[in-house]
């Protein structure tokens, strides 16, 4: 008995061994392949390696000599408040509208709800990811060609921004629905839109205002450097003081951004808390 | 007696739901028509008053802009392949710094490794937040400040962009492990190094390497354009193309993007299947 067990248990060991010796080959392999690909594209893109160890002391250096200190009164300014104003009125548009588009895409981009999985999935996918894969600043500059300078061109730009980023995460909400409901609905009788109106939607209802929410939030991050590219807002004023190399007026601006930004930050994470206290 | 008590009492519920659902529908519209006079004031603010319908002419006019960029510049393909390959290794050397740059900042912002208490909890939230916070584009003006002109600048900017997202859902994914490993091996008399490689480290790496991977995907989105702001790459030939209104140009090099962004996604795709 003793002798038996002894016999049938070295098999294992031994196989266990080799599994892990196999596993740490693949880690080797796998370290040796990043570390080729770092001194590869670090010598491919010329860069020079001594600066990335000095960085951060180049960091203080530049700020203590240019941008310090930010010129806070030169935006403490009516024009500029103005400008401030702009850039939120495009975000809540642009994603106001954005999320608009998205409910009904998200639907369609849903695999078990899409009206058509042969049509109609397919070219809502390739509608949001079309939007997400090209970034907002390209869009911006290409919107700005045909629309003209201002704010409008900035405001599409947005829209396009919001359905890339918010058609992805509301057709996963959608995917991950209960399907009781909507079996049940469809047992009766309701056709398609009833069944979306009433099996689906009050299940995401509360998810799909966190996302709205959200995409709101990163869409104001994407308002202030829209107008770097000619689109209206902030952008616009942080353009002009990088061109006149006005560093600290550049510094206030940036600081201004980061503020507004944790302010946004911060009511979006509350109306998140709120909405998910209704539910 | 107890009849009619009981009645009033099915009133009361009754009213109590009518009232309720009244309330509700008052807070919806309202909340409808807050948000529609908004809107229109924006519309206003925006699009009426700020553009230059003039210069924007008729829908033929922008049909003929449009029209412009319709057509590809074949020859440009060739030159494009070395920018396209240049913001791939931009968008892989900045997510690995912003992976060494994270270490700390995870180490520091999960709640339950923390070192030194609230101190290093806040301050580590405080770096993500800022992180992601700033634009891709403005911390790719900084570091062309700090770096020069070239690539460095957009490797760097991508690394201190990715440091909020990667931290942030590693320091979450720490958070939720399961705490009964962490405490048998502190039970051998491990310390806190040896309880974090063969505790923590176990339970999150398939969660943390699959983070990475997708912000590697959007980094390659990312590292596209800097060169608009003189970072390198692709987003460099783009503004070229564009100063010199060669427009089936500017129309190629989106293409490649697209193109790269495709790869980026698949291998992704791939390696994220391979491990977990």
């Amino acid at each position: 008995m003793n002798h038996a067990s002894t016999v049938s248990i070295n098999p294992v060991l031994v196989r266990l061994n080799r599994d892990r010796r196999h596993r740490s080959v693949g880690v080797f392999a796998a370290w040796l392949v990043i570390l080729s690909l770092v001194f590869f594209s670090l010598d491919y893109l010329n860069v020079p390696v001594e600066r990335i160890f000095g960085v951060f002391g180049r960091i203080g250096e530049v700020v203590a000599d240019r941008y310090y200190p930010p010129d806070i009164r030169y935006i403490l300014d009516k024009t500029y408040f103005s400008y401030v104003l702009g850039t939120i009125q495009m975000a809540f548009l642009g994603a106001l509208i954005g999320i608009l588009l998205s409910i009904p895409l998200a639907w369609f981009a849903s695999w078990n709800m899409t009206p058509s999985r042969r049509l109609v999935y397919p070219l809502a996918r390739f509608v949001s990811m079309g939007c997400r894969a090209i970034h907002e600043t390209i869009w911006t500059i290409l919107l700005v060609s045909i629309l003209g300078y201002g704010m409008f061109p900035g405001v599409v730009a947005l829209i396009f921004f919001s359905v890339g980023f918010a058609v992805k995460l509301m057709a996963e909400e959608i995917e991950a629905i209960d399907m009781g409901p909507v079996e049940a609905m469809v047992a009766t009788g309701a056709n398609l839109f009833q069944v979306v109106m009433f099996g689906v939607l009050p299940q995401v209802r509360v998810a799909l205002t966190g996302i709205a929410i959200y995409t709101w939030d990163v869409a104001f991050r994407a308002a202030t450097v829209v107008g770097f590219f000619g689109a209206g807002g902030m952008g616009w004023y942080l353009k002009r003081n990088v061109l006149q190399i006005e560093s600290q007026r550049v510094a206030a601006i940036m600081l201004s951004i980061v503020v507004l930004v944790l302010i946004s930050e911060a009511v979006s994470a509350w109306a998140r808390k709120a909405v998910m206290k209704m539910q | 007696m107890t009849e009619k008590a009981g009645q009033r009492i099915l009133n009361d519920v009754a009213d109590q739901v009518v009232h309720e659902r009244r309330r509700r529908k008052i807070v919806i519209a309202s909340g409808t028509l807050l948000f529609g006079i908004l809107a229109l004031w924006c519309v206003n603010a925006t699009i009426i008053i700020d553009t230059d319908w003039q210069r924007m002419g008729s829908i033929g006019d922008m049909l003929r802009v449009i029209g412009r960029y319709v057509g590809f510049d074949v020859p440009l393909f060739k030159q494009l392949l070395q920018p396209a390959l240049e913001t791939l290794l931009i968008a892989f050397l900045g997510t690995l710094i912003g992976v060494l740059l994270c270490l700390p900042v995870i180490w520091f912002g999960a709640r339950n490794i923390t070192p030194l208490g609230r101190f290093s909890y806040l301050l580590s939230r405080m770096m993500m937040t800022v992180s992601r916070s700033v634009h891709e584009i403005v911390w790719a003006l900084f570091f062309v400040a700090v770096v020069g002109l070239g690539a460095l600048a957009g490797i760097i900017a991508v690394a201190f962009r990715s440091v909020g997202f990667i931290a942030k859902m590693s320091a979450e994914a720490i958070e939720n492990i399961d705490p009964r490993p962490v405490e048998a091996i502190q039970a051998t008399g491990a310390g806190s190094f040896q309880v974090l490689r063969y505790a923590i480290l176990p339970q999150v790496l398939p969660q943390i390497i699959s983070v990475i991977m997708f912000e590697w995907e959007i980094n390659i989105r990312r590292s596209a354009v800097l060169g608009l702001v003189g970072a390198g790459g692709l987003g460099l030939v783009f503004f070229r193309q564009l100063n010199t209104f060669n427009y089936h140009g500017v129309t190629s090099v989106i293409i490649m993007i697209l193109i790269i962004i495709l790869i980026g996604e698949t291998a992704s795709h791939a390696i994220r299947r391979r491990l977990l």
